[in-house]
């Protein structure tokens, strides 16, 4: 077993991504998936978490829909356009030429949820085809009794997939990270369920993002300290409860590498 | 300060090139894509750009088929100004793991390989060791699963699982392994300042 130092000293900068999550082109926030509460302008809060120390932001269009696509890419083009970091778009993308169009539109990378659980051999052709590097499987996990069980359609509908299953599915077919949403623990704010992020993180050989649960910057102490190569929050920065760069300080003074801007 | 020159963007047919111009856009740099050695005019392009997309074997391909391989090498050849990014680095060397038996530019002497990091692909941020100012700690943002391990060219490096050339420079050409249009502000300094 490597001490936390050393391991700490082979891995990249440890992330601290900002999602937003939007729905019919606003950024809205949910507790445990439902109720959602209008937080702002997608462009707008990009830039403002890019200038806070944002290394990445996460874009997930929660209530996709193909009549609303066209101001999903518009939305998509717009944010890409101004910010200087990476960006990552999810939601609703169900096939490679979904997959074409938001990267044709301005996303460095896709995350694909359901559609790769309902058909996982499209991980292997946008690999494939576009890189492992702009790939990403957003995978919602639900605690049920003692077991990680994963979830689709936007958290409503239980598969029989195992988790850690799925993981090492997700991996082998050739995706570039997992981002791993704890859904019993999102909207929570009681910090994220590291016990599920070690193991996942020590299993993989690609990176795993933390999400779901987080509220303040022990949080984030706590997720890479267990391992998590990244971690992703929304709510906790769109109600401005603590900046990124207060999350960034926090982990600074727990020696945990981050990205100065 | 002189004013920022009209670059030519060489299309690779490998990739998306929509943050690059983006990019190019905010730091208010003209620039072009170029799809054919005829096109390639120095009376109207100051310097060439190599984008960071798509992989080695393939983006050979692609320039040796228009005939933009050649006009690369005469343009590095004459010291012309040239800026690579990722894969747009790893072209000048002779070959690559990454596609076996398919030649590189073969301006600089090297091999391109697999990276032994922790994870793959690299996909994050690192800061770079340098001796120049300009580039020391800065922190930049890296996609790539394949590197040159060192190169007598090299101006800066990384580390991660072992280390690997980050830049390099030798006559005109100025290449980076990692992505300055996607590394923040930073990045954008980066890039403008070799755009001067």
């Amino acid at each position: 077993m490597l001490t936390l130092k050393s391991r700490l000293n082979d891995r990249l900068k440890s992330r601290v991504i900002v999602c937003l999550d939007v729905a019919n082109g606003r950024v809205v926030k949910g507790v445990n998936f439902k109720g959602l509460t209008d937080m702002g302008d997608p462009v707008e809060l990009a830039l403002n978490y890019q200038e806070q120390g944002a290394d990445e932001i996460v874009f997930l269009d929660i209530k996709a829909t193909l009549e609303n696509r066209k101001n999903a890419l518009d939305t998509v083009t717009q944010v890409a356009k101004n910010l200087s970091i990476p960006f990552t778009v999810g939601g609703g993308l169900n096939s490679y030429e979904d997959v074409k169009m938001f990267l044709g539109a301005g996303a460095d990378k896709v995350a694909l949820n359901s559609a790769a659980v309902n058909n996982p051999e499209l991980i292997n052709q946008i690999s494939d085809g576009f890189g492992s590097q702009c790939l990403v499987v957003a995978v919602d996990v639900n605690k049920v009794g003692a077991e990680y069980q994963v979830y689709v359609n936007g958290g409503h509908s239980k598969t029989n997939l195992k988790a850690f299953d799925w993981f090492n599915e997700i991996e082998t077919r050739g995706a570039g990270e997992i981002l791993l949403t704890a859904m019993h623990k999102d909207g929570t704010g009681t910090g994220f369920d590291n016990e599920l992020l070690a193991q996942a993180t020590a299993n993989a050989s690609i990176q795993i993002i933390a999400s779901g649960g987080a509220s303040n910057a022990q949080h984030f102490v706590d997720t890479f300290k267990a391992g998590s190569d990244a971690a992703l929050a929304a709510g906790m920065f769109h109600r401005a409860e603590i900046t990124v760069s207060q999350v960034k300080n926090e982990l600074m003074k727990n020696n945990i590498e981050v990205r100065i801007c | 300060m002189s004013p920022l020159k009209k670059v030519a963007v060489i299309d690779t047919g490998a990739g998306n090139l929509f943050s690059l111009f983006a990019c190019l856009e905010r730091i208010e740099v003209e620039a072009e894509l170029v799809t054919s050695a005829e096109q390639l005019d120095d009376t109207i392009y100051q310097t060439l750009l190599i984008p960071g997309q798509g992989r080695f074997g393939s983006v050979m391909e692609n320039l040796n088929q228009s005939g933009l391989s050649e006009a690369i090498k005469s343009w590095y050849l004459k010291g012309e100004k040239i800026i690579g990014i990722c894969v747009g680095l790893q072209i000048f060397f002779e070959s690559s793991e990454e596609d076996e038996g398919i030649a590189g530019l073969s301006l600089l002497k090297g091999q391109v390989t697999k990276l032994n990091s922790p994870k793959q692909p690299m996909v994050g941020w690192c800061s770079l060791q340098s001796s120049s100012s300009n580039l020391n700690d800065k922190s930049v943002y890296f996609v790539n699963s394949y590197a040159v391990k060192s190169s007598v060219n090299a101006t800066s490096k990384v580390s991660y699982g072992e280390d690997f050339v980050a830049s390099i420079i030798s006559k005109g050409l100025t290449a980076f392994q990692f992505h300055p249009e996607k590394s923040g502000k930073q990045g954008e300094e980066i890039l403008r300042r070799c755009l001067r």
